[in-house]
């Protein structure tokens, strides 16, 4: 059986197929959300902060989802788990992590990988490794506001307009709060003596 | 050809090049690949020529490369403990509540 978006949505195909419709129901939730886990598992660490609190989001997601599976219209899957996971946060996630201004676990998001490009020199590797430090702090004075922007496009590689929709903001302002973003974090970096600055 | 321009200089621009406050204004969503062909080639030309906006575009670009490169929080350990999870629900009778 094949998973298909229908203009009524997947509640229709149960309906089609009464006799199995239990089965075409795990079946489009197979298909339709659980290849998103991994955007939801990023986009969870992006707003909490904390990979505990990230998996308990996207668990309590997957649930709200599979609750609530027939009044998904069979289109856009990221864009309506989105919408969940942002309600999953904001009903219960938020209050438990008041502020992460200055985040200590912000730190375990920087590239930890230890994967050195044969050919470069020490001194570049050095390098990096001062211009992956210096954009973690920099990540770590932004205003939260500004940083889940970032962190969602730049790291997570969502679009603006799924950005929008998870953050409930619109895409004008999260261009706005993105650009400013990462003018301060160009702005932190030139003070380090590690990007040019624009008005020499 | 040398076309580059001293740091104090700005650029004006045309109907072939952006300029200097065009650039300013639309860089980091060019960046992005947001903008219209006709701007992107504009700037694209300008970026080209002009070495104060180009060091800009530079900086913005390490910084987009760096961010994307960093850790995504989503280890593949949770990635599967989640969709063993997501399986698992789906395996259950379809729930009553209709709350998302």
């Amino acid at each position: 059986m094949e998973c298909r978006p229908t203009r009524r949505g997947f509640q229709e195909v149960a309906e089609a197929v009464s006799e199995h419709g239990e089965r075409a129901r795990t079946l489009c939730y197979q298909q339709r959300v659980l290849p998103e886990i991994e955007v939801l598992l990023r986009v969870a660490s992006s707003l909490t902060g904390q990979p505990a609190d990230a998996e308990d989001l996207v668990q309590d997601t997957l649930l709200r989802a599979w609750r609530s599976f027939d009044t998904f219209d069979g289109e856009h899957p990221r864009a309506w788990l989105l919408t969940i996971l942002r309600n999953a946060h904001i009903n219960g996630h938020r209050r438990q992590r008041p502020g992460l201004l200055h985040d200590p676990d912000l730190s375990s998001r920087v590239n930890s990988e230890d994967r050195p490009d044969e050919a470069a020199s020490a001194e570049d590797a050095a390098l990096r490794d001062s211009f992956d430090e210096a954009i973690t702090a920099a990540l770590a004075k932004l205003p939260e506001q500004f940083r889940h922007v970032v962190l969602l496009i730049d790291v997570d590689d969502l679009s603006y307009a799924e950005t929008a929709s998870l953050l409930g903001i619109p895409e004008g302002t999260v261009m706005s709060r993105l650009h400013r973003a990462r003018k301060r974090i160009r702005l932190d970096l030139a003070a380090a003596g590690l990007a040019p600055r624009r008005r020499i | 050809m040398n076309d580059d321009l001293p740091l104090r200089r700005k650029m004006w621009g045309n109907a072939e090049i952006a300029s200097c406050r065009e650039v300013g204004r639309a860089l980091q969503a060019y960046l992005d690949g947001h903008t219209d062909p006709a701007t992107t080639s504009r700037i694209a030309r300008h970026l080209e020529r002009c070495r104060r906006c180009g060091m800009e575009a530079d900086a913005y670009t390490a910084i987009k490369r760096a961010l994307g490169s960093r850790d995504t929080g989503a280890d593949a350990t949770a990635v599967a403990r989640l969709r063993a999870f997501g399986r698992r629900l789906a395996d259950e009778p379809p729930p009553t509540a209709t709350q998302a």
